[in-house]
This record gives C-alpha cells, sequence and structure tokens, in this order.
C-alpha cells in the first residue's frame, strides 16, 4: 500500500514539472543551441549515426516522435531520465562523434532532463504563441580596448508574458575568428573584424551588427563640403568607424576606371591626352555624361543582363541570342526604365524570335528555376534554399517557396521547330518557340500532387488572378515592394564600386544586413524617384567623390574594404581584358558568327561550334579568365581570379605571343610612320596605362630599345611588360 | 582498454563471421593512410566486366560472350584471356565487383564516376555548372595542397565529352585555383612538350628575362604589389608559374626521353601508354591526384569502351584488336613499374569506368549500358592485393555479395589518402557538403 502511495506521489512531482518546462519553446531550442540539428549533424538530410532530427528544429513534432518514439523509445526513459541515450550522449558518457554538447551541470541538461522526468510531454495546445523576438543591442561599435559586449533576448508571449530567453537561444557568427560567444550572450573579441551575430530563438531570428575595431587613435576627421548624397552617407559611417577616406584618384586612374566600369574598355590614346590635358574644373563631370551617351555602355551593361538572363547559344540558338541581346542592348541605349524591362522579362510571352524577352523562359523550363531566378535576379531573394526545407536564414518557407513556383506555373512553350545538331541533347533548341500560358492547370505540389494556388513572396493570401505573371511583373515597382528598388541598385553599385553593400548581392535577407542601410535605402529612392532609369544612378553614382576616391591607403583606412574608404583594387573582367589587350597590341579579334573586330564585349553569347582556330583561342582565353557559361542567373558565376593557368596565357600564351608579333599590329604601324623609340613608348603608355611614362620608366625603356639590334622586338618586350603589368590587369 | 559502446556492438554483429574484438582492434590501427599519390585511369566508355575482370564462363552463350577466363596465381581471381599479363600482377589486384548505382548516360555516369557525387538527374547532356561538385584531384588539392612547383593535381590527356563536356573534371565551385594542371598534348608525340612550361619558340630565355625586368620596372611605379592583396595574388600566380617554368624537377617529369626505350615500349607507344609512364614520373615529382583519361570520346576508333555494336562495328572485334591489348600491355606495365621502383605501396592506382555493360549480348553483338553492376579495379596504395570485394550474380546482372556505391570509392579513396571523407566543404549556396557521401569499403584496405 506504502509502495502505491508513493509512486503516486512520484507521479505527481513529475507532472508538476512537466508544468514547468516547455518541449516547443525550451527543449527544442535548446536542441538547436546545442547545435544538434545543424545540418552537418543530425538535421543532415541523412541524420547522423541513425538519429536524425529536421533541420535547424523547423519541425518540432516530427522532433518529438523520433526523440520519443524511434529506436525503441532508447534515447529518452522518464524513468531513468539521467540514463536517457539523448543525455548520455550529449554530455559525452558514451561515445559521441559529435563531442560533448553541454555538462551535467548546466541549464541545457537540467531543461531536458526535467523535460524527460516529466514524462516527455508535447506542449498543450492552449500554450500561448510566441508573438515578437526582441534581441538587443541591434549592433555596436567597439574600438579597443573595449572587447565585450552581452547580447539579451526577449521573448514576448500571446498572452502578454515575457521572458528572458537568452539561455535559449542559438547564437551564430556569420565570420569564424573573430569573436567567442559565451552561453550567456557575451560576445568577446578575438582579433579586430567585423560580423553578424544571427539570433534564432523558434522560427525567428535577428541580426545583430558587431564591429570590434582597433583604437585608430591617429584618426582624425577632416569636414569636407559633400555635395553628392552617396559621400554624406558613407562619410557619416567612416567618421563613426574613425575610417580616414582616401583622397580623390589622379585624373589618369580615373579615367581609366570610369572607361572599364561603364563601358569595358579602355580610353584611346587620343582620349587619354585630351583628358589629361584639360584644365577645366567640370571635367569629370562631362567625361561621365559623355560615357552615359556612348553605344559602348550600352554594349557593356547589355552583357552584364546577358549574363543574369542566361543568353546562350545552346537553348537559344543563334539567332534567339543576337535578338535577346539586340533587344537588351536597345533596352540600355534608349535608358529604358529598369522595372519596364523587368516587366517584359516577367510577363513575356509569343515567339521567342518575335518578343526577344521571352526568352529566359525558354531557357529556363520548368516553374522551379523560373520562380529561382526572377526571385533572383528582380528580387535579390535566394529562395532555391527553401525547396527542400525552410530557408535556414531567412523568413521563407517551403509552402512560400512551392506557391511562388506555381506562379510560373501555367508556361507552356509550342516548338515550332527544333533544328538542333545533337538530337540526344535535351537542352538544345534550334528554332523558333512560343512561349505561353495554359489556361488549365499549373504546378502540383510534389509531395500531396494538389494544384498549388500562385501566391506572390512577402504576400499572405494566394491570388485569383487568372495570369499571377502579370500581377508579379506589375508588383516589382509598387512603393510598397521592398525588394525590386534595392536589389537593382545594389547590384549597379556592385558593379561600379566592386562590392555589393549587401553581398551576395543577390542574397537580401533579416540575417544579411546592408553595410550601410541608409545608403542603400538612399540609392533606391534615388533610383525609383529617377524613373527607374540606370543611366541617372550610374551617373549619380559615378559623380561621388567615393567612387573617385584612390585605391591608395590613407590614414586608418589600410585595412578597410568593405566601408567605400578608398577605392577597390579587382582584375579585369575576361572580355575587358581581352578587349584591352587587343586595343594595346592594335589586333583583331574573331568570333565565329561576329565580323571581325567584334569586340569581347559586344558578342551576343559564345557560339556552341567552333569553326576558326583564332576564335577558339579567344573563346579559351575568355572562359579561363571567368566568362560564364551564363548556366546560372547570378553575378557569381563569373570568376576573375587569376590563376596558374591564366598566368601562363599571360606569360608565355601563345595567343598574347601571336598579338605581339603581328606585323601589321600598333607597333608595325608605328614602325611604319617613323615613330621614335620614345614616341612609340609614350603611345603605348598612353594606351595601355592611361598616363605618360615616368621619366625613370622613358629613360630605361629608350636605352633597352636603343641597344637592342632589332627594335621591333624590344619594343614587342615593352608590349608584354605593359599588358602584363598590375597596372594593367587590375582596376584600381 | 576504453572500448567505446558501438565498438562493442560492432563486435556483437562481426562476431558472427569470426571476426573476434582483437583482430577489429587491429583492424582499426591499419585503416591509416597509405597513399601518398593516386593514378586515376578513367575508363570512358564503360568497360564490359565479362571480357575484362568479372568473366562469367559458366553463364549461357549470349551472356558469356566469346572470351574465355584464365586462372591467375590468385585462387578464385579470373581475368579475360586477352589480359594475360594482368594475371601476372594478379597479386597486386584489389578487384571490387559490386559497384553500382542508376544512371545510364555517359555523361551523368561520368560525372558520378569522377566526383562520387550522383547527379542531379541522369541526364545526357548534364550541363556543367558551378553548381556541380568538384574533381576529386581538386578536392586533394584543397586539403592536401603541394609546395611550390609541383601541382597536386594533374588531369590530361584529354577532357571528355560526350555531346557536351562532361562534368567533374574541374574544381567547380572551390575556385579556379584548385583546378588540374590540365594539357591535352600527346604525351606519345615525337615532339611532346607542354606548352605551358615552354617559352614561345621565338622567346629566348634571355628575351624572357629582359621581359621580366621590362615587367618589375612598371610594377614599381605603383604601390598596387604592397597595398593590394589582389595583386599579390597575381603576383603570387606568376611567381608559381615562373617556378613551374624553371622547375627542373617538374619539367624533367615530362621528359618521357630520359626512360629507356625498352620501357616506353613496354608501356605501349599510344598515347594511353606514355600517359601511364608520364603518369609514373609525375607521381615521383610529387603529383598527388593524376587523371589520366583513357580516351576523349565514349567509343570509336581511339576512343573508349562504348561496345553497343552500333554502325555495325559489333563489339569483339573491338575489343579484340584494341580495347584489350592496350590494357594488356599498359595496366600491368604501370602496375609492375610502381612496384619495381617501391612506389605501389603508396600509390594507388585506381582503374574505373561510369558503368558496366549488359551481361546479355545484344542484336548487334555488342553490350550496352549497366550500371546496375560493374566491376573496379584497385591497386597499390595500401590496399590488399590479390583480393576481390563483393561479388555479382551469376550473370553478373546484380550485386550478389556486397554492395558499393561510387560514393564509397570516393570515401575509400579520400581515406587512402589521409583525407576525412566527412571533411566539408561549401558550394555557392555556402552548404556544408561532405567531400563524399559514401563509406571507406574498410574490407579492400591492407
Amino acid at each position: 500500500m506504502r509502495g502505491v502511495l508513493i509512486l503516486l506521489l512520484g507521479g505527481l512531482g513529475a507532472q508538476a514539472h512537466a508544468a514547468n518546462v516547455s518541449y516547443q519553446q525550451e527543449v527544442a531550442p535548446v536542441l538547436s543551441r546545442a547545435g544538434c540539428n545543424s545540418g552537418a549533424c543530425h538535421g543532415n538530410l541523412n541524420g547522423k549515426g541513425g538519429f536524425q532530427l529536421s533541420l535547424r528544429g523547423e519541425s518540432p513534432s516530427t522532433d518529438l516522435i523520433t526523440l520519443t518514439r524511434d529506436t525503441l523509445a532508447r534515447r529518452t526513459d522518464p524513468m531513468h531520465p539521467d540514463d536517457s541515450l539523448l543525455l548520455l550522449k550529449a554530455t559525452g558518457r558514451v561515445g559521441h562523434e559529435g563531442g560533448p554538447r553541454f555538462s551535467l551541470d548546466s541549464q541545457e541538461y537540467r531543461i531536458v532532463r526535467d523535460w524527460i522526468a516529466a514524462g516527455c510531454l508535447d506542449d498543450a495546445p492552449a500554450r500561448p504563441r510566441l508573438t515578437r523576438f526582441e534581441v538587443t543591442p541591434a549592433s555596436q561599435l567597439l574600438f579597443e580596448p573595449a572587447d565585450h559586449v552581452r547580447i539579451e533576448a526577449q521573448a514576448h508571449f500571446a498572452d502578454g508574458s515575457r521572458r528572458n530567453v537568452t539561455h535559449l537561444v542559438t547564437f551564430e557568427p556569420t565570420a569564424a575568428g573573430i569573436v567567442n560567444i559565451a552561453s550567456d550572450g557575451t560576445v568577446t573579441r578575438l582579433r579586430s573584424g567585423e560580423l553578424n551575430v544571427l539570433v534564432r530563438y523558434l522560427d525567428r531570428q535577428v541580426a545583430v551588427t558587431l564591429a570590434f575595431l582597433p583604437k585608430r587613435e591617429n584618426f582624425v576627421w577632416v569636414d569636407l563640403p559633400l555635395s553628392n548624397p552617396i559621400d554624406r552617407q558613407v562619410y557619416a559611417q567612416l567618421k563613426t568607424l574613425r575610417l580616414t577616406p582616401s583622397p580623390p584618384a589622379d585624373d589618369a586612374t580615373f579615367l581609366r576606371r570610369a572607361f572599364l566600369d561603364a563601358m569595358g574598355i579602355l580610353p584611346s590614346e587620343e582620349e587619354a591626352r585630351a583628358f589629361l590635358k584639360d584644365g577645366s574644373a567640370n571635367k569629370r563631370e562631362r567625361l561621365i555624361d559623355s560615357i552615359l551617351a556612348r553605344p559602348e555602355f550600352a554594349d557593356f551593361w547589355a552583357q552584364k543582363w546577358g549574363d543574369l538572363l542566361r543568353n546562350e547559344e545552346k537553348s537559344l540558338d543563334q539567332k534567339g541570342v543576337r535578338v535577346f541581346h539586340q533587344w537588351l542592348r536597345d533596352s540600355i541605349a534608349s535608358d529604358k526604365p529598369l522595372n519596364v524591362l523587368a516587366r517584359e522579362v516577367i510577363a513575356a510571352r509569343g515567339s521567342t524570335y518575335q518578343n526577344p524577352p521571352a526568352n529566359l523562359y525558354r531557357s529556363l523550363r520548368d516553374p522551379y528555376s523560373r520562380a529561382e531566378a526572377v526571385a533572383q535576379v528582380f528580387l535579390g531573394i535566394r529562395i532555391q534554399c527553401a525547396r527542400c526545407h525552410n530557408h535556414p536564414f531567412d523568413q521563407w518557407t517551403q509552402e512560400d517557396y512551392h506557391q511562388f513556383a506555381a506562379v510560373f506555373g501555367q508556361i507552356d512553350y509550342r516548338i515550332v521547330e527544333n533544328k538542333r545538331r545533337d538530337r540526344l541533347d535535351a537542352h538544345e533548341f534550334a528554332g523558333d518557340q512560343i512561349v505561353f500560358l495554359r489556361r488549365e492547370g499549373g504546378l502540383k505540389h510534389p509531395r500531396t500532387q494538389e494544384l498549388l494556388a500562385p501566391r506572390l513572396l512577402g504576400s499572405s493570401e494566394p491570388t485569383k488572378e487568372s495570369d499571377p505573371l502579370r500581377l508579379l511583373a506589375n508588383s516589382v515597382d509598387r512603393v510598397d515592394n521592398p525588394f525590386f528598388a534595392k536589389a537593382q541598385a545594389n547590384r549597379v553599385w556592385y558593379h561600379l564600386i566592386g562590392r555589393g553593400l549587401v553581398e551576395p548581392i543577390d542574397d537580401f535577407r533579416v540575417s544579411n544586413p546592408a553595410e550601410n542601410a541608409p545608403l542603400l535605402e538612399l540609392l533606391a529612392k534615388s533610383f525609383a524617384d529617377n524613373g527607374f532609369s540606370l543611366k541617372s544612378l550610374v551617373r549619380l553614382i559615378l559623380s561621388s567623390r567615393v567612387y573617385q576616391h584612390s585605391a591608395s591607403p590613407a590614414g586608418t583606412n589600410a585595412e578597410d574594404d568593405r566601408h567605400f574608404s578608398k577605392s577597390l583594387v579587382q582584375p579585369l573582367e575576361a572580355e575587358q581584358l581581352l578587349d584591352a589587350v587587343a586595343n594595346v597590341t592594335g589586333t583583331k579579334l574573331k568570333f565565329d558568327g561576329f565580323p571581325a573586330g567584334t569586340r569581347a564585349g559586344q558578342v551576343a553569347a559564345l557560339a556552341q561550334e567552333r569553326r576558326s582556330k583564332k576564335s577558339a583561342e579567344a573563346e579559351r582565353f575568355l572562359k579561363s579568365f571567368g566568362k560564364p557559361e551564363r548556366l546560372l542567373t547570378c553575378e557569381c558565376e563569373r570568376a576573375e581570379d587569376v590563376g596558374l593557368s591564366q598566368a601562363f596565357q599571360l606569360l608565355t600564351g601563345e595567343m598574347l605571343q601571336d598579338m605581339l608579333s603581328e606585323p601589321e599590329n600598333r607597333l608595325g604601324r608605328m614602325l611604319k610612320e617613323g615613330k621614335q623609340d620614345a614616341e612609340a613608348i609614350e603611345s603605348l603608355y598612353l594606351t595601355a596605362l592611361s598616363r605618360y611614362p615616368t621619366t625613370e620608366e622613358l629613360t630605361r625603356l629608350v636605352a633597352f630599345v636603343g641597344k637592342a639590334k632589332d627594335r621591333r622586338p624590344a619594343l614587342e618586350d615593352v608590349m608584354w611588360g605593359l599588358v602584363n603589368a598590375k597596372e594593367f590587369l587590375l582596376r584600381r | 582498454m576504453f572500448v567505446d559502446r558501438r565498438a562493442v556492438l560492432r563486435v556483437g554483429g562481426a562476431g558472427l563471421f569470426g571476426l573476434t574484438l582483437p583482430a577489429l582492434l587491429r583492424a582499426e590501427e591499419s585503416l591509416k593512410a597509405r597513399a601518398k599519390s593516386v593514378i586515376f585511369l578513367h575508363q570512358y566508355g564503360g568497360p564490359p566486366g565479362q571480357e575484362t575482370f568479372d568473366m562469367k564462363p559458366n553463364a549461357p552463350a549470349e551472356v558469356r560472350g566469346s572470351l574465355k577466363p584464365i586462372q591467375t596465381k590468385v585462387p578464385g581471381l579470373q581475368v579475360c584471356e586477352l589480359l594475360p599479363r594482368m594475371a601476372d600482377v594478379a597479386d597486386k589486384l584489389t578487384l571490387i565487383r559490386c559497384v553500382q548505382h542508376t544512371m545510364k548516360n555517359h555523361n551523368s555516369a561520368g560525372y558520378y564516376s569522377l566526383t562520387g557525387i550522383a547527379p542531379p538527374s541522369d541526364d545526357q547532356r548534364l550541363r556543367d555548372s558551378i553548381d556541380l561538385f568538384p574533381a576529386y584531384g581538386s578536392i586533394v588539392d584543397k586539403f592536401a595542397p603541394n609546395a611550390k612547383g609541383i601541382p597536386a593535381f594533374v588531369a590530361y590527356p584529354h577532357v571528355i565529352r560526350d555531346g557536351s563536356i562532361t562534368p567533374g573534371q574541374h574544381a567547380s565551385f572551390l575556385g579556379k585555383s584548385h583546378n588540374p594542371f590540365l594539357f591535352t598534348s600527346d604525351p606519345n608525340a615525337v615532339d611532346f612538350r607542354l606548352p605551358e612550361l615552354s617559352l614561345p619558340s621565338s622567346i629566348s630565355p634571355e628575351r624572357m628575362e629582359s621581359r621580366k625586368e621590362i615587367l618589375k620596372l612598371i610594377d614599381g611605379q605603383t604601390h598596387l604589389l604592397e597595398e593590394s592583396a589582389v595583386a599579390q595574388g597575381i603576383d603570387e600566380s606568376y611567381q608559381k608559374a615562373v617556378s613551374m617554368l624553371t622547375s627542373k624537377a617538374f619539367k624533367k617529369a615530362f621528359d618521357l626521353s630520359e626512360e629507356p626505350e625498352s620501357l616506353r615500349d613496354k608501356y605501349g607507344r599510344t598515347t594511353y601508354g606514355q600517359g601511364c609512364l608520364l603518369a609514373r614520373r609525375l607521381v615521383e615529382a610529387g603529383a598527388k591526384f593524376i587523371n589520366v583519361y583513357f580516351s576523349e570520346f565514349i567509343g570509336g576508333p581511339k576512343g573508349g569502351w562504348d561496345v553497343h555494336g552500333f554502325d555495325n562495328k559489333p563489339m569483339d572485334p573491338i575489343l579484340k584488336s584494341y580495347l584489350l591489348p592496350i590494357t594488356n600491355q599498359t595496366l600491368p606495365t604501370l602496375i609492375e613499374d610502381l612496384n619495381q621502383r617501391g612506389l605501389l605501396k603508396d600509390t594507388l592506382v585506381l582503374w574505373m569506368g561510369e558503368f558496366g555493360r549488359t551481361p546479355k549480348i545484344n542484336a548487334l553483338a555488342g553490350r550496352d549500358h549497366w550500371p546496375q553492376c560493374y566491376t573496379v579495379l584497385m591497386a597499390g596504395g595500401g590496399t590488399k592485393g590479390g583480393h576481390i570485394h563483393g561479388g555479382s550474380d551469376k550473370t553478373g546482372a546484380y550485386p550478389a555479395l556486397g554492395q558499393a556505391r561510387p560514393e564509397d570509392i570516393s570515401a575509400t579513396v579520400f581515406h587512402m589518402l589521409g583525407i576525412n571523407p566527412e571533411t566539408e566543404i561549401r558550394d555557392r549556396l555556402d552548404r556544408p557538403l561532405p567531400i563524399s557521401r559514401g563509406k571507406v569499403i574498410e574490407d579492400v584496405i591492407a
């Protein structure tokens, strides 16, 4: 009898405990915090060691079954809670490949143990839900000697209650090695650096921006009269960060930079001479205006859009890539507002020959890839993570993803003809296609096979619209669309400055805040106010003092590469480089299917089939230096890094050697004109580097050529030196 | 002595097969990295096991084909009668006779064989993009890079393609710096040399020197080299390239004329034969992962193993006149040569195609694609030798004993090189991905 009573009492005690520990709001967060459900551990698609949790605990109810029923319920033992496999493993009392996750005397241990002891119960349905999640501070600058800051997290629940949940949240730094984060939320500096700390609780996450900075003792701020609004925003940030802005770049550097960034080409010798000689105060503004009006501006930005919109020959065929490129080029040349361009692409249908923007849906042949591409290119959102699981760093759920994909679910094709060469290649099309919208049907949910209701990202209700694409197309430039203007402004900023305000540039999310949020707001607003004009935005950026900074460090900014205190040094893009080499050597490139002399930057898309050796050589060069295949709707497909094979091509490559030694090239012409060595060298310098040779350079090179048996090879060597110089290979 | 819980469980299970605890512990000890280098002889097209290393003499005529097996010195290990020299090195071979997957097209299966990662779809013209996985050698270059002058990953003499380039031959999202040192010149050519490692004909070494002087002069005018990490990176690549241009060891590796004529003849005066000889020299020079592609194309004259019998070209004559003789000449020569030089113990030779071929000979007197069961050959580098892992059923249609997938091959190869197969790399979306998703085939490790 007494035994029964004790049992009963024991049972009551456990019940009392259960009321205290919530599975959903405490235990599940502890498992996240301990890293159990991370992608590398049990959150992996295949789990680890036979134990699989939902990724980052996105499905606590499934995990509950796994924890309490799976593996003969060995993981949790309410009778002997301390002997539960879950706790034995997590504390390292039995071998655990992931090592010990928390200690026996930790709060984490107590929470899980008490919950098990109480019978591993799920929360009562009536338990108040999380309504708001607050993290402080939102951001913090810490100058040495300050070396730590404490992050606190508050959760607000539906019943009005509020709890400090700092001990339950997961902290995730976005950069390794800068800080150490203790379990109570204290972030301690390991070395100087800037990072975001993502703080996650249940389905919420907040980014805390932290900067641990050196003291920058010698920092002196000098106020400058600033007329461009970009400068005001950047300089305000530089001042708080105690970063000195670099002085303006000299004329030669600015000229070469502006030409490369806005048109992808080098200034000619004559342009360089004229600009350097010009003594007027507004010569930079006049130069910018002239650049915006030039046809090369349209060539260059059409190429960028061609990269993004997958203008490639295998899917679009020879005619397709040309009409699409021409359409993009004309759109840029006439400064078609980018919202109109976006609208025309998103809502496009009809013959891909007659209506070129329909070509995006010709190359992207299923609703998922179209949805991902449109989100990434036009809205700056990478939703693809949410295809298989809720987006781990953003708000997007699987449902958001699939319903957004359903917006593209009715697109279909009529293949008018297909004269492809390779009948086995399902990616190859040659001939016109008609893109149209099916009246019936749409995208089915891959699991339930039910027809999905199309829903735009960020909207809570599915649309009843019979043409959801048009709805999407018309929504890009609405004032309440938080994505389009910012994403486009960020992209243009990235192309001109070399680094996005948000990086990666098409990855906008709460957990990836902009480097300078007010500046991004400003650019987006100015862009929208100016009717989404690309040229206005480019003019605004190019005329800022920030754009015109020198790349050389000044004051405290030597280490800075993210706050725009100095110009960023970057390798030339493949097309820029090849065109520049052809320009300096005075030779013509050859691309099959295009007239001789077509620049690399003007080619609509590389041909699938190559006939001439010269074209093959040039294309190999371009690919090797990172010209993208255009298989992804992402700037990241272009890889400009110079590796070994690139170095070999410039050092000893036969193509370059042929260009240098071609009898009729620039050198040949100069010699025929009877130019003296000094004149020839000066002219080569202005062509390659947009500057005059220094006295040292001129003296030594004239001597070098002068004592050579034959001046032609000696001048070729000078040309070789120029195109291999860092100053030539880099934009600075 | 500490024995973990799982080890005890494992012993419990393994006990059935007579593995005792001490034996298990011994096994643990021997699972150390053995291989310093891997020579991956990629057999494009898909070799038939029934005519090479998994003969089926007792099967019906339409399965066993016309070729007969011969017994080797290793009991139970038979090879095709047209591979008699393979019989001589049988004690060095490990045959994995139970490899399988589900990709039936050359490009998708080829990618699988080159990376150990299943392609997203069984696509005949799987497009090569930086969403796909890097080649083995690129991963090796990332986690076990070589010192200056000798690249870790070398690939030659083709870029393999079937209609379009087969993905899996470069570094993909790991970045260009991990691309292979790739060349497509023929090592069997009389004037074989690497354009990369030689100056253009009109440029004398003295002229190169003066060019470098001019470059130094111009680079000296700006502070880019002090101020910019990008400039330093380019300079480093240049230095590396120059050091290879001038590296005696690496350049020497390519000078096949240093080898005795008799040995060159023994390897075979073919692109593949001299390529394998070159592979040995590259191993000696310190390269870590060498992809030698047997053929550029899946089939056709001088092509690979794709013997469907199409175009009135039945399988047998191609096998008898080309594929088997060249294999019989080159593969055993490489294994013997490595062994005689004491290199085989730490060089893993991996001979593998993208799939096997149908058990039943088709109406065109050929065999079609068959990924459900095929044989992978390994030698050296810490593998057992004279060993067969797993086995196929009586027609070679499916594994009857054991099962291995391409990811298990990749796990085993990485493991042999001392790289943990669970090591993570990050793709374009920054997802953490293990370099292999398979299990180490412990049974093949000596």
